[in-house]
Parts: C-alpha cells; structure tokens; sequence
C-alpha cells in the first residue's frame, strides 16, 4: 500500500468544521420544527445555535471557497475537461455500488492526489458546495432577519416560500449525513476514508 | 403681659388679611370678570337654570332644557353666548310660542353645524372617522346610536381636557361598555386612576375625533410605540427576528397573556401599500367569500387561490394577503397586563397545534373603514397547496408544511435504510463476491500487475 497526501489541512478543518456544524443545524433545526415532539433545549437557545452555527459554516464555506480557486487543488473536480468521460466514469460508478461491489468487482476509481474524488462523488458536490449548500446558507441568512431583507425576501416569493426552499435542502442534508458516511465506508476498509480526512494521508492499493 | 402679645396677635393676623385681601384681589376681580356672562346668555340662564325645566318632544322623549349657571361659567363654552350655537332661536317668539322637535337625536343633529363652525379641524377629522361613518350609515338604515358630537361632549359643562376627570365619565363607556369595564380593569385603566394623565385612556390610542376601526392599519402599534418608546430595542435585546415579530403580531398577543388569538389574513395591495377596501354599493367581498364558500365551513386552499385571482383582476395584479397575529377580541386587547406577565415562551406560539393559529379569517376594510371577515380554514396553514396565497405568513413549528413532514420521514428512512439494505445485499452476495475473488487472486498471480477485487466486500 502506498500513502498518497490527500486531504491537505484546510480541507481537513472545513471538512470536519462543516460535518460537525451540519449535525448541530440538523438537530436544532429539529428543534425548531418539531418544538411539540421534542424539546431538547428551549427554543430560543436553539434559535440562537442555529444562528451562530450557521454564520461559521457560511465563513467555513468560503475557507472551502478560497483554498480551491487560490491553489491548483481546484483540478480534484475537474482532473479532465471532458464531460462524456466525466458522464460515462459517473455511470460506471453507480453501477459499481449499485451492482459491481456486490459481486466484487473492483472499484472503477483509483485515487491520487489530484483524482481523489470519484466521477460520481465529484459531481454530487459540486451540486451540493456550489448550488445545494450556497441556497441553504442564503435562505437561512435572509431567515435570520426577514425584516431586514424583506424586499429580498419578497422577490423569491415571500417568508412562505424562502422557508419551504430551506427546508427542503434541510431535508436533503439530513439525508446526507446518513449516506455520506456510510460511502465513505466503501473503501479497502472501513475506516480507510475517515482515517485519511483526519491524517491528510490516505493509503492506495498499489497499481 | 398675656394680654399685650394677644393683641398683637390680633393686630398681626389683621394685617395678614389686609395683605392677603390686596394680594388676592387683582385675581378675584380677574376671575369676576372671566365669569361675567352677556346680558343675553344671563337672560337665558334665568330661565334655563331650573332643573325641572324640560320639553315633551314629538317622540315622546322628555329633553331636559336646564342650564347650571355655575357649570356652564366653567365650562370651556363659558365665554360663548347662547345664540353662538342656538342661532335658530328668535329671540321675539322664544318661549312664547311652540317649537317643534322631532327627537333628541334629529335635534342634535340639528345642532352638529353649530359645533363645526368654531371646530372646523376637529370636525374635519371627525367627518373622516369611523364614527361619522356610522352617522351616515344610521341616517339610510335607521342606526340611531352612531355617536354625534352631543353625545360625547355635553357642551354646556364641558371641561379642559387637561383637567383630569374619573375614568368613569369617559364618553366612550357609553357605548363601548364591554371594553371600557376590560381597560378600567387592565394595567392601562388601574395606571389611569393611580398616576393620572401618565397613563392612556381611550382617545390616547384611539385619537379623539379621527376614529378608525382598531383591527386595521398599523395605527394602534403606532400608538404603542408612541409611549413604548424603547419597546422595539428592548424587544430586540432578546426576541430573534424581533422586527419581523413586530410586523406581524398585534402588542395585546403577548401582552394580553389571557386573550384568545387568531391570524387575520389581510388582502392588502401590494402597490399602494394599503390594505383593499370594498366599494361603496358593491359587497364584492361578501358574494365572493359566499360563493366560494357555499357549504359554510370557511375557505380552502383552491377558493382562497381563486379568491385571490379575482381580487387581482380588479387589483392589476397586485393583491396578497398579509397575515398577523391578533387577538380576537376588543374586549381581549383591552386586558393588557404588567409587562412582567407578557407571555415571552416561544412554545406558546411554535408548535404544532399552538392555539393562536387554530382560528384564521380572511379580512377586507368595508367602505366606512370597519373590517368584513370571513372564515378561513385554519388547515391551509400547513397545506402546500396554500404556499402560494400566503407566502407572506409564515410561523416556525405552528405554520409547517405538512408534506414536508412526510418528505423529512421518507428521506429519513431512506438515510437509513439505504445503507442497511445495501449491507443486507452485500452480506447474501458475499459468497459470489468470495469465489470472485479467488479468482482474480488467481488470475493475478498468473498475471501481476491486474487490480484486484475490493476488499471493502469483505
């Protein structure tokens, strides 16, 4: 087994900033909702969790933001400018978890430093990080003081509809963060992903 | 020695009279002549100064003619002679012969000119009030309790508004009984007779002569604020969205911690920044909300959308509805109490089944300015159908889409389910995958340098 540097450190701090604050808006954002199912905390400390959380996540995001488009690191989403290649290695992915792995096959992907993200994975987030996430954090921001963004609010069709918009992307997330975990399991071992989001390095067969 | 200081004292206190009686003078003879009536409001006062001085009008309703001398000298009429307001007399046949009046009420309308004359702002506002409306309304379908000037001012005892009177001689108890008995109860009322003129009475709020209807417009929060004056900053030192809890939750919600709530959804236009009333002559609002509501069970989410189009078609396209939290009484919103007993738990209102959002009414101003309602179900405040119509109304917890819920489940299940399902396949394949991969172990040993199988099956 090879090591290959992977997961460089402000990827590592966003990633486990974002894993653990998506937890905390998941579970307060619970709170709010479902004040008569549960009540974990008051509902204005989960008011104002949410609020803070979600405030470092948007200044996490453009950590996320910054180390990408300032260094070269930017190519983990696109190795290739090729979107049939990039269409056909997606499908050859979700037959592999959809089929392949079942009966053993070997995975499709093989990491490297610059291709550390499946065709599969790395098209999902780039939806989630440039379209999913960006909607999540600004209609919670223009929730977050209705008032004070009110003509806003109003052009995207008023508090009703910014709040369901926010919702449905909650409803997302919390599915995520069910999925992505278990993904990450997927590897030659268990714990092989978690391991390299902690330590940079993650080990690679070898060729 | 005794008898000596005793008359020095006399002599003292004598010459302290002098001195208070040269001093006091120049105001008594002030006040003298402050009092002094015209030979012609005297000539009337000799004869309408007796109490049992009264006239059977057409009606049969006995109208009392009496004047008190001394009250109407202090009054705020007090320098006005009779014949300023009762010009109609004639001096020459007054008394003498016979004048007919049909009722107490056609003669002070009869009056009404009188009092316009001398107050032509006031009566301006007035014109403009909800009161006048009711007037106008009365004189076409015979409302006769619409109040006119004489029956909130008696003009012939009429003080300063500056003295300060008991809270029970409030003109506006007369009518409005129910409400006045609430506020004399209310922190506002006990404040009233404990503190005076620092605490509100009616007109404070409600203005004196341009009444409007209380549940529409902004203008009673306005009037909040006017003494509340830090109420916004204290409010945002601990209620999130605190502006947008401003906008849209009337001050007696909380502060009326008793009261029950309800939300009023309000066709407002979007461009004039007003609230839509109906014309006179034509209840469009009523044979609308009737017509989409034949059965009687309040609007649901298709007749409130279709409601809304239609509004928008003589709107230009601009009509919404402005939802609020209201208490659903007058008497309710006069039962404020201590700040200390405003309700402050978020739980009250954002949850499921939270009892403000159990009542919901759909309201246009009439024509006079008086809100028509009519009833809404309370279900399209979860329904995603009713996103829509009032996109602008929306409270956490109370207000959820329920669908949503269900979609939250389903992805739920999904999160879950997913992984263990795709465990559940794995583990019956796992023979497959075992075979296979003493296979590939074989091929790669005949050929190394082939990937080989993933382990992660394992």
């Amino acid at each position: 087994m090879d090591k290959i540097y992977i997961n460089p450190l402000p990827v590592r701090i966003w990633h486990w900033t974002n894993a653990f604050g998506f937890i905390l808006l998941i579970a307060t954002g619970l709170q709010l909702r479902y004040l008569d199912v549960i009540q974990v905390m008051p509902f204005q400390t989960a008011v104002q969790a949410h609020n803070f959380v979600g405030f470092v996540l948007i200044a996490n995001f453009f950590l996320w933001l910054g180390f990408y488009l300032f260094t070269d690191k930017i190519k983990v989403y696109h190795p290739e400018l090729s979107p049939a290649k990039y269409f056909m290695a997606s499908f050859r992915q979700a037959r592999f978890y959809g089929y392949g792995i079942f009966k053993g096959e070997p995975n499709p992907h093989h990491a490297s430093a610059y291709r550390k993200f499946n065709a599969l994975q790395s098209m999902t987030y780039q939806i989630i990080m440039m379209l999913v996430v960006p909607i999540q954090f600004f209609t919670g921001l223009l929730l977050w003081d209705v008032a004070r963004f009110s003509s806003m609010v109003e052009m995207f069709g008023g508090v009703r509809v910014v709040d369901t918009v926010h919702v449905i992307f909650f409803i997302f997330f919390t599915g995520f963060i069910f999925i992505h975990p278990y993904l990450a399991s997927l590897s030659h071992t268990p714990w092989a992903h978690f391991k390299a989001m902690i330590t940079g390095y993650e080990e690679v067969e070898d060729e | 020695m005794g008898r000596l200081i005793g008359r020095l004292c006399r002599k003292g206190l004598g010459l302290a009279s002098m001195v208070a009686l040269v001093l006091l003078l120049p105001a008594v003879a002030a006040n003298a002549e402050e009092n002094t009536l015209s030979k012609e409001t005297t000539a009337c006062l000799k004869c309408h100064d007796k109490e049992d001085l009264t006239k059977t009008l057409e009606n049969k309703e006995t109208l009392s003619l009496h004047v008190s001398t001394s009250a109407f000298i202090e009054s705020m009429h007090g320098k006005t002679d009779c014949e300023d307001c009762h010009s109609g007399l004639d001096a020459k046949t007054h008394g003498k012969e016979k004048a007919s009046i049909a009722s107490k009420r056609e003669y002070s309308l009869s009056l009404q000119g009188s009092c316009r004359e001398c107050h032509k702002k006031d009566f301006a506002k007035y014109e403009d009030s909800l009161h006048a409306a009711l007037v106008k309304e009365g004189s076409k379908e015979g409302r006769k309790d619409a109040p006119l000037c004489a029956d909130c001012h008696n003009q012939h005892t009429l003080r300063s508004v500056k003295i300060l009177g008991p809270i029970a001689a409030t003109p506006c108890a007369k009518c409005h009984e129910e409400i006045f008995k609430a506020y004399s109860k209310d922190v506002h009322g006990l404040e009233r007779v404990a503190k005076g003129k620092s605490a509100p009475i009616c007109a404070n709020c409600h203005q004196t002569h341009d009444v409007k209807a209380a549940s529409l417009g902004d203008g009673i929060k306005e009037a909040c604020l006017g003494c509340h004056k830090e109420a916004v900053k204290e409010h945002k030192d601990w209620l999130p969205n605190a502006a947008l809890h401003f906008e849209a939750i009337s001050c007696p919600v909380c502060h009326a911690p008793g009261a029950q709530r309800r939300v009023n959804l309000r066709l407002y236009d979007e461009v004039s920044k007003r609230q839509i009333s109906e014309k006179a002559g034509d209840p469009l609002f009523k044979k609308r909300t009737d017509a989409a509501d034949l059965k009687e069970t309040g609007l649901n989410e298709l007749a409130l959308y279709n409601l809304l189009k239609e509004f928008n078609k003589d709107g230009q396209g601009h009509v919404v509805l402005r939802g609020r939290l209201e208490v659903s009484s007058g008497v309710e919103a006069h039962q404020l109490a201590d700040k200390s007993k405003a309700i402050k738990d978020c739980n009250v209102c954002h949850q499921a089944g939270a009892q403000p959002f159990q009542s919901v009414v759909l309201t246009i101003a009439s024509p006079d300015g008086r809100p028509l309602r009519h009833a809404v179900q309370k279900d399209i405040l979860n329904s995603m159908l009713a996103t829509q119509s009032v996109k602008g109304f929306y409270a956490v917890g109370s207000t959820r889409i329920g669908l949503l819920d269900n979609l939250l489940i389903v992805v739920f299940l999904a999160g879950v389910g997913g992984p263990l399902v795709h465990i559940v396949i794995k583990w019956l394949f796992r023979k497959e995958r075992r075979k296979n991969g003493a296979a590939a172990h074989a091929d790669s040993q005949a050929q190394p340098g082939d990937r080989r199988a993933d382990d992660a099956s394992k």
